[in-house]
């Protein structure tokens, strides 16, 4: 039986693995990938320690504190978490596609992913110009018209990423204003290659083989609108990965796992998370692991408890 | 030999990931970057039917192609027999 399975592989499962390798905690360790959500950033500024240095840079770092525990934790990448259930005992069975594993404790550390709109022809159009990585994909609309849905701080990035590339860029935003850095803003906003539409919701992207175009509603006079486009990139926040802990712990209307913000417990006992999965108000990389540490104390001290 | 192409930006962490993946485990790959050469970003674009990166094209022994989008590390592993 392990003490602990922690599932997820960004900046908060690899500080519960550190920190459970440490205190000698029987370990499985799954994720997808070792980096977190970060690794598509180009340039992180925030990372204490670091001035500046890039998501796959941090993802690196992480990776070799994690894997200079290697003999002390089971580490299981790439796997994938299915499902939690709890047993008769009161520990956890978790089923994944690389087998499944027992534990007193598990500590879910799976973070987010991109929010999609939900609207007509975004799925089918995916990698078709729909995208959600501007960073990487900006190239590709070289001259071409294109549209950035959301006002926040990604939204904004994405436009910046896509001025050296792009002919006119369509910034739609929900409110009637912007929000995201100030710094930003200026930029985006002294553009002349950027449009930006306020208080707009989008209906639908529009597209056979690729996309053509964008159909918006105008908030303000309820009116239908098109643009005509040929990339659209989504920039709308991220949703929770709790889908495997819906059956077994209290989630909120966002999805997110409900923690207790002292010990990081969940609903249930034996049950902890950390991170952008949980209802920590601040999504960043420093914060979530110190939750992440936090939670792993908490389930020490619960195994502890246990004999 | 599997032929492995790895079209790619220069910004794009899961492209520097997958390369740093196929480095370490010894794989050679051809690398195009697609935001300097443009007629090759097409080429894929056609080939492919998907706008973005990374997307990876591996010519098995046989003669049959393998593509993936995104960086794949389980079809990676498989296609090209990374313990």
């Amino acid at each position: 039986m392990n003490d602990v399975i922690i599932i997820g592989g960004g900046p908060a499962g690899v500080a519960a693995g550190v920190y459970a390798a440490r205190k000698q905690m029987k370990t499985v360790f799954i994720a997808d990938q070792i980096g977190g959500q970060s690794v598509v950033s180009d340039g992180i500024a925030n990372w204490i320690g670091d001035q500046l240095l890039s998501g796959v840079e941090l993802a690196k770092k992480l990776e070799e504190h994690l894997k200079s525990y290697a003999d002390d934790l089971e580490i299981v990448v790439p796997g994938h978490c299915e499902a939690v259930t709890q047993n008769a005992d009161g520990s956890f069975h978790i089923i994944t596609n690389k087998g499944a594993f027992d534990a007193k404790t598990v500590i879910a550390t799976t973070g987010g992913r991109h929010r999609t709109l939900n609207v007509p022809g975004e799925e089918q159009l995916n990698g078709k110009g729909v995208a959600y990585c501007a960073t990487c994909d900006a190239p590709f609309f070289k001259g071409k018209d294109v549209a950035v849905v959301g006002g926040g701080n990604s939204g904004l990035e994405s436009v910046e990423d896509l001025l050296p590339y792009a002919n006119k860029i369509y910034l739609l935003a929900r409110r009637d204003e912007l929000r995201g850095d100030p710094i930003t803003q200026k930029k985006v906003l002294d553009s002349d290659q950027v449009e930006v539409l306020y208080k707009t919701n989008t209906l639908e992207i529009a597209g056979e083989a690729m996309v053509t175009g964008l159909r918006y509603e105008d908030l303000a006079s309820g009116e239908h609108k098109n643009l005509s486009v040929q990339g659209v990139f989504v920039e709308i926040g991220s949703v929770p990965n709790s889908e495997f802990l819906s059956d077994l712990v209290v989630l909120n209307d966002r999805r997110e796992v409900v923690v207790d913000h002292r010990t990081f417990a969940t609903s249930v006992p034996g049950v902890f998370a950390a991170g952008d999965v949980t209802d920590e108000l601040y999504k960043q990389n420093n914060i979530a692991v110190g939750d992440a540490i936090k939670a792993t104390l908490s389930a020490y001290e619960y195994v502890k408890k246990m004999v | 030999m599997a032929q492995v192409t790895v079209y790619s930006t220069p910004t794009c962490g899961y492209c520097k990931m997958e390369k740093e993946f196929l480095s370490e485990n010894n794989i050679d790959f051809i690398e195009i970057d697609v935001a300097a050469d443009e007629q090759a970003a097409q080429k894929m674009v056609e080939k492919t039917g998907q706008i973005g990166v990374p997307q990876t094209i591996i010519t098995m022994d046989d003669g049959t192609e393998e593509t993936l989008i995104g960086f794949d590390e389980e079809r990676l592993r498989g296609l090209l027999k990374i313990a």
